[in-house]
């Protein structure tokens, strides 16, 4: 039974890292096209997405994109978040249903809608549309994570710092905010992968002006299969890769140095 | 000599349900003052609101003659340690106990020096580097002292802070916590739901009940001398026995259960003929014998249950439906078993009269 239970799982963890290892190597490719296994390798595909600015700017507007949602999504949520979890109001539970909402609604409703209503504004082709909109898709996820790190908060810390003489913005900002720092850092961190990935919103209002590199790739990929998608896969996949474990990285370096851990 | 710190009618209700009735309390300068009563009796609501944490509805607060009333928790200078120390957990020790010195605007290099000197008066030296969770709950009880008193505060609150730790453990911090206060000679509020607590800290005892103050009196006059049929019941064990008043002037009166007894306990209320009243005896005033003893009163009882603590034992028993306890030394014991019938006696002056 134990051993059943391993291969199975052995079998899961393979089918869904295929996709992730497979990219790896086809971004070295010597092909034209996407093809498993290359025929031979070579860095051509990463100088052609370095140097061609039709991939180029997508990336940089991604990046600004996506920065840009990180910091309206925390200016949003983080004092959202505050009231929902720290308050009792009038109309709370449904305040709570709202800030989950976009995580219900399917993003193709939700695409639908902006290009419509966009369209009104003036906002379709914009980044500022696109940022609005990834700002909306970016809510939930980062409620999320915030508040369950605001819900593990004692707030007796804070009544104690305010009986040793700290003003509530004090506190805040020498208790709350340190503690919270990296509550903080992971929803943001969630953010801004959520603009990053988002294709189907961007598909429909980015048009060339806001074009983002998920549009672009699909882009590519519809019309001629350029394996510079694969260079760009890989890339994102190194980049979350190191994201992901620089953590633990660095706390085993230190360990293993013996210096001491930071105050 | 006028109170340092005086609670005048203070008054705490939430929605139409009360918290504190009306308390009258007035603690002098350097006193260690001890709030006692089960949970929900309003002794920590009364320090929240001290704190400032909470508004009182009505009344007003003074310490030092200056009203709280219009000063932010902030503003008091009120040492607080929380049940659960709430040190802050990425501050070290030397950190934690420099931030109410930071807020005072104290410069870093004197502000740690001060710290590390505070952490070293709690018996800390060699930790003020450590963080919060690197310590053990012994040690984060004395980070969260020193951090309490580093800036000199009026006043010195304590909520129930020794409850997280084991009895070895909670004793030594009691001595160790009454030595500390004593040296800085600050004025304490100490809240506790443990009596023994309270009896072996304290100058003065205020047992609190359903948000009033039952008692405000020294731990013996507590003991000895209860104000209340509460009182006597919550601090240590007790038999307490429904009785009438016969003779006022010669303070005798009649108990179903004990007969004619002679009540000859100082400070005794003042009572008039016929007054229903209950009598308290304190179970190691009574002693076990097979025959009635010479010189003192006596009456009959069956022994259910013996609880033996080594030292001593507890002596439960029945004399008709009132339960009688007995404290008697441990060697005692063996002679005793359950279901014997004896005597119980007593003295005059083992008897105290409560109001019924």
């Amino acid at each position: 039974m134990n051993t059943l239970m391993r291969w199975i799982g052995i079998a899961v963890v393979i089918f869904i890292a295929a996709p992730l290892v497979i990219v790896v190597p086809m971004s070295f490719s010597t092909a034209a096209s996407l093809q498993f296994p290359p025929p031979g390798y070579s860095w051509g595909y990463y100088q052609q997405f370095f140097s061609d600015p039709s991939w180029l700017r997508p990336a940089w507007n991604s990046i600004y994109i996506a920065t840009m949602n990180t910091l309206l999504t925390m200016a949003l949520v983080v004092p959202a978040t505050f009231a929902l979890v720290r308050h009792k109001f009038w109309g709370k539970s449904f305040a709570n249903l709202m800030m989950m909402m976009p995580m219900a609604v399917p993003h193709i409703v939700m695409a639908v809608g902006y290009y419509s209503y966009f369209g009104e504004l003036r906002l379709v082709h914009s980044k500022l549309g696109v940022i609005l909109a990834h700002s909306c898709l970016s809510v939930p996820i980062t409620f999320l994570v915030l508040s369950a790190n605001l819900k593990g908060f004692d707030l007796t810390l804070e009544r104690a710092a305010r009986s040793l003489g700290a003003t509530p913005s004090q506190v805040f900002r020498h208790i709350t905010l340190p503690i919270l720092k990296p509550g903080l850092a992971i929803s943001a961190l969630f953010a801004f992968i959520q603009s990053f990935d988002e294709t189907v919103v961007a598909i429909f209002i980015s048009g060339r002006n806001a074009e983002t590199l998920p549009r672009k790739m699909f882009d590519s990929i519809r019309e001629e299969a350029d394996p510079v998608i694969a260079v760009i896969s890989t890339l994102l996949f190194a980049i979350v890769f190191v994201g992901l474990l620089a953590p633990s990285l660095i706390k085993l370096v230190r360990r293993m140095t013996g210096s001491p851990q930071p105050k | 000599m006028s109170a340092y710190l005086r609670l005048a009618g203070v008054n705490k209700t939430f929605g139409s349900f009360t918290a504190l009735g009306h308390i009258d309390l007035e603690v002098e300068k350097g006193e260690f003052v001890t709030f006692l009563g089960p949970s929900g009796s309003g002794k920590t609501t009364t320090l929240m609101v001290i704190a400032g944490f909470e508004q009182a509805t009505k009344g007003e607060i003074t310490v030092a003659d200056q009203s709280l009333a219009h000063l932010a928790p902030q503003e008091r200078n009120i040492g607080i340690v929380f049940q659960n120390y709430a040190l802050f957990p990425h501050k070290t020790a030397a950190e934690n106990v420099y931030f109410p010195l930071q807020m005072r605007k104290v410069g870093k290099k004197e502000g740690m020096k001060k710290a590390e000197e505070m952490l070293e008066l709690v018996g800390l030296s060699g930790f003020a580097h450590r963080l919060p969770k690197e310590l053990s709950g012994g040690q984060q009880q004395r980070v969260a002292l020193a951090r309490a008193l580093v800036f000199e505060p009026d006043l010195l609150l304590l909520d129930e802070p020794l409850g997280a730790l084991d009895k070895n453990l909670r004793e030594q911090m009691q001595i160790e916590i009454k030595r500390i206060q004593k040296r800085l000679g600050v004025t304490t509020i100490f809240v506790t739901h443990d009596q023994t607590e309270a009896m072996s800290m304290s100058d003065r005892i205020v047992v609190f009940s359903n948000g009033a103050i039952e008692q405000a009196a020294a731990p013996l006059d507590i003991y000895h001398r209860p104000a209340t049929r509460f009182v006597a019941d919550f601090i240590g064990e007790s038999n307490l026995l429904e009785a009438t008043i016969l003779d006022a002037d010669a303070a005798t009166a009649h108990s179903p259960v004990l007969g004619e007894v002679t009540c000859g306990a100082e400070g005794l209320p003042p009572l008039t003929n016929g007054q229903a009243v209950t009598l308290l005896i304190r179970p190691e005033h009574l002693k076990l014998s097979r025959e009635p003893k010479e010189g003192r009163m006596n009456a009959q009882m069956v022994i259910e249950t013996i609880v033996n603590y080594g030292d001593n034992a507890v002596v439960i028993g029945h004399a008709g439906k009132q339960q009688i306890r007995v404290r008697v030394p441990g060697a005692d014991v063996v002679i005793l078993q359950e279901g014997d019938t004896c005597h119980f006696s007593w003295t005059a002056d083992a008897v105290f009269v409560l109001d019924k």
